[in-house]
């Protein structure tokens, strides 16, 4: 962690990158090059993680990139932004893996696996968010919304392994994860609207 | 508002298993407004991405550049629907399901994983890859029972530590009534997925069989019980 990177400062405006989105659809692999400079940082610093082994991470983010200009003519932009299916393939990607990894194991063990305390792991990257809004809007969630949220997000838990390592019961769970997003979503939409 | 409804933030954030995914994916090919909602917290989610940027390995870049200079890109698909329709996964599985019936283990894995290109989104490709890896083990095999007219297999490979179970024209379940999967491990049954409701036919992965005795399948209500019903409909040996 002694070299961390600026994050965000080689990042294009969303804009950009459904513009970018657009031609690689058409094949353009100058445009994909350019897509990989404005969201490379992002998909391999997720998927590392999310995995906690940077060589890992540099494999699954070499396929979820390579995934993006294999299904860009999949990407439907009236569903939403470029940037945040990218991502989306990028962190399912690394949570298969996780889990396949955790599937060889003892299922018993698989709680024990994913061994981060979760106040170290909701502090650092609350602390790392660049963007204002969303650590601003973070703040606005309940604690139990919050640590559910990021816990399932940046841990690749499921959220039973969630209630479990939090102690609260599932449909608690499942719906502060709903309603926490809801707020999150409604307190971004202000933000940036 | 139904129940299953309350899964879409977990669905959003990656945060439910396949049995789960494929419950919400089903929900939302019949709701229009769920998907809407999961569409924006998708989106909602993707802003957490900023907080863990960090600069990816030197190799990086021109690995990426290199492998997409020898990958051919997908078609679009000729309907605008979103990979988390059921109807692709369902239509790949099938072909699946019809290639591990008809060759069981060996060189047809390369068959599959070759099918699954042209229709197949995201979530059934990665699948649709490890079935072809389970299928094409060096170690996989097949063992097969008939029940009632139909018939229950599973292609295990004990290196890969999955197995294919393929269900093929079991009886109708009933009204309100599913069939669901276990692995069968120190006496215990344990839940690996609930077909849907009336549901005969499937192809589904099954994670973490190692040291499991037994794969099942029940007939159960719709969504499945927490143990089997007994008698089971089918019983096959694992390991």
């Amino acid at each position: 962690m002694t070299s961390e990177p600026e994050p965000g400062s080689q990042e294009a405006a969303p804009t950009d990158i459904d513009a970018l989105m657009r031609a690689v659809a058409d094949g353009d692999r100058d445009a994909f090059a350019d897509l990989y400079d404005a969201v490379a940082s992002r998909v391999y610093g997720l998927v590392r993680r999310v995995l906690r082994d940077s060589g890992l991470a540099e494999e699954v983010a070499q396929e979820a990139l390579v995934e993006v200009w294999r299904t860009a003519a999949r990407f439907d932009p009236s569903r939403g932004s470029a940037a945040g299916w990218i991502f989306t393939i990028a962190h399912r990607r690394a949570v298969d893996r996780v889990r396949a990894e955790q599937a060889t194991v003892d299922r018993e063990r698989r709680a024990a696996t994913a061994n981060v305390p979760c106040d170290d792991l909701i502090e650092e990257v609350t602390a790392r968010l660049e963007q204002q809004a969303v650590r601003r809007c973070l703040r606005t969630l309940t604690q139990l919304q919050r640590e559910s949220i990021l816990l399932a997000y940046y841990g690749g838990l499921t959220y039973r392994e969630v209630a479990d390592r939090l102690g609260t019961p599932l449909p608690t769970v499942k719906t502060r994860m709903r309603d926490g997003l809801i707020r999150l979503r409604d307190c971004l939409r202000v933000s940036w609207g | 508002m139904s129940d299953i409804h309350t899964l879409a933030g977990a669905y959003a954030l990656n945060a439910i298993d396949d049995m789960d995914r494929a419950r919400f994916d089903r929900h939302l090919a019949e709701c229009p407004a769920c998907a809407a909602e999961v569409a924006e917290l998708t989106e909602t989610v993707a802003a957490l991405a900023e907080a863990t940027a960090e600069t990816p390995p030197v190799g990086l870049r021109s690995a990426v550049l290199d492998r997409i200079d020898r990958t051919p890109q997908l078609r679009p698909e000729t309907r605008r629907t979103s990979g988390r329709r059921p109807l692709p996964r369902r239509r790949w599985l099938a072909a699946a399901a019809a290639v591990v019936a008809l060759g069981g283990a060996g060189a047809v894995g390369y068959v599959i994983a070759d099918q699954s290109r042209p229709d197949a989104g995201t979530r059934a490709d990665t699948e649709a890859r490890r079935i072809a890896a389970v299928v094409g083990a060096p170690d996989a095999r097949m063992r097969t029972t008939a029940t009632d007219g139909g018939r229950v297999s599973v292609v295990e490979s004990p290196s890969l530590d999955e197995a294919v179970a393929v269900l093929t024209d079991l009886p109708a379940p009933g009204t309100g009534h599913a069939y669901q999967l276990w692995v069968i491990r120190d006496r215990t049954p344990q839940s690996v997925g609930v077909l849907a409701t009336g549901r005969t036919d499937a192809t589904e992965l099954v994670s973490g069989v190692r040291g499991a005795q037994a794969f099942g399948v029940s007939r159960e209500p719709s969504g499945g019980s927490t143990t089997p019903t007994l008698p089971l409909v089918a019983q096959l040996p694992l390991g």
